[in-house]
């Protein structure tokens, strides 16, 4: 078992034990049922993404700064999680949303944000398959993921002083019974290990991927030079 | 610093009047931009079940999505005939700073959309009858300047990508939705559909600000390749 896949099982048991906090230790909410306990891994998972996406965007500084292309390949791989912990968010939102607001989607501020977040990141992705592998797919990608990164707040802040009906933040208000926040801060530390443990896999993968272009580049370049070696 | 700052702001122009003469020597953009906006509202008039009392509903959606695509087709002509001729990389040759060089082509393309408006704006007017106030145009102006700068900023990168056409309505749209959101709210207001717009015009303010300075920062990333 490589360290890889160590850190994978281990991540994956967190995420059992959270499973066990939300089912069976946390209190049916009293208004909403069951269905209320989407509330952990729906928060949780949103936060993993912005989490995500912040790394995207020190990521992409760090390549503009110094050209470092460990830091590309960490905004790389970050960009890919978050843009997964983004959907998990949506649906479970919708989910949600569906029993309670009785519609799946409303333009409110934070779907219209989080929303508007997929579709840029998903858009880093393209620029990323499209642009020339190298120097020019990793300037412009961290341009897409610094101005995404701004964009989300402005677009958020800009539809809140329209309308909004999304509950506001309840954990930092105070508003949570203890058990619930205890679920929920359990919840949201092992979905914080499993996004970790997700962008260090997909870093990896990243790497081998670099390394490989790498070689193809180098090996008619190399060719000449080693002819009279043995390999 | 002084001196360097008026150099930049003489460059801007420079390139800008460039642009405009090729334009006006050609004449090939503003006058199929200003039949697509009318081809639009056509379109849109035979979408929706229009009448006179759903017009100031109605109205200003159309105005945005003509006004969005419109500005889609101007910006990726900006950099067209840079790419063609291969002549951006011999600006970049010249001592101008590359953010000077893009104001240029955002100032351009900008006045381009502005000339487009004012065919959108009075057809809008007409077609579907609903007042044209100072309100109205000052959003949308106010809106293209923010507009032009993200547009241009990712106009020039896609102009080295693949699939150019594919990869700007999906960077440049997501990125435009706050202007979208606060001008829409504007015109609604403007055009009786309720809301207020003083506060509008200042936040359409604040994101013109915001993102011209970041466009002008990042600008040096994207041209200086």
């Amino acid at each position: 078992m490589t360290r890889y896949e160590q850190a994978a099982a281990g991540a994956v048991a967190l995420m059992l034990v959270a499973a066990g906090f939300i089912f069976l230790f946390a209190p049916t909410d009293a208004l909403q049922g069951p269905v209320q306990r989407i509330f952990y891994l729906h928060v949780s998972s949103a936060i993993a993404a912005y989490g995500c996406f912040g790394v995207v965007l020190i990521g992409g500084i760090g390549y503009l700064w110094k050209e470092s292309a460990a830091a590309d390949r960490l905004a790389r791989a970050a960009a890919l999680v978050g843009l997964v912990f983004t959907t998990v968010t949506l649906i479970m939102g919708m989910i949600w949303a569906k029993p309670i607001w009785n519609t799946f989607w409303t333009w409110d501020a934070r779907l219209t944000s989080t929303l508007v977040l997929w579709i840029i990141y998903a858009g880093y992705l393209m620029v990323r398959r499209l642009a020339e592998p190298g120097r020019q797919a990793a300037r412009f990608a961290a341009v897409v993921g610094i101005f995404g990164f701004i964009d989300v707040p402005v677009v958020h802040f800009s539809v809140t002083w329209w309308r909004t009906v999304h509950p506001g933040p309840v954990v930092i208000n105070d508003a949570l019974p203890p058990e619930m926040l205890i679920a929920f801060l359990i919840t949201m530390a092992c979905t914080l290990v499993l996004a970790a443990v997700m962008i260090a896999i997909r870093y990896r993968i990243e790497y081998l991927m670099d390394q490989a272009a790498e070689r193809i580049v180098a090996a008619p370049i190399a060719a000449p030079s080693e002819a009279g070696s043995a390999r | 610093m002084w001196c360097t700052d008026l150099r930049s702001i003489a460059v801007a122009i420079a390139v800008a009047r460039k642009d405009l003469t090729a334009e006006w020597r050609t004449r090939e953009l503003v006058p199929a931009l200003a039949q697509f906006v009318v081809l639009a509202l056509v379109i849109a008039n035979f979408g929706f079940q229009f009448d006179s009392h759903n017009a100031p509903a109605i109205a200003p959606g159309v105005l945005w999505m003509a006004l969005v695509f419109a500005g889609l087709v101007a910006f990726g002509r900006a950099f067209a005939a840079e790419r063609e001729q291969a002549s951006l990389e011999a600006m970049l040759l010249t001592p101008a700073a590359p953010a000077a060089i893009f104001a240029g082509k955002a100032l351009a393309a900008g006045l381009l959309l502005v000339i487009c408006e004012a065919v959108l704006l009075p057809a809008l007017a007409l077609f579907f009858s609903v007042p044209l106030s100072f309100d109205v145009v000052s959003a949308v102006l106010l809106a293209t300047v923010g507009m032009a700068v993200l547009g241009c900023l990712f106009a020039a990168m896609v102009a080295r990508v693949r699939a150019r056409e594919l990869l700007l309505p999906l960077l440049t749209l997501p990125l435009w939705i706050p202007f979208i959101v606060v001008g829409g709210q504007a015109v609604q207001a403007a055009m009786g559909a309720g809301g207020g717009t003083n506060q509008a015009t200042g936040l359409l303010l604040d994101l013109d600000i915001l993102f011209v300075v970041l466009t002008s920062l990042a600008a040096r990333f994207v041209l200086d390749d």
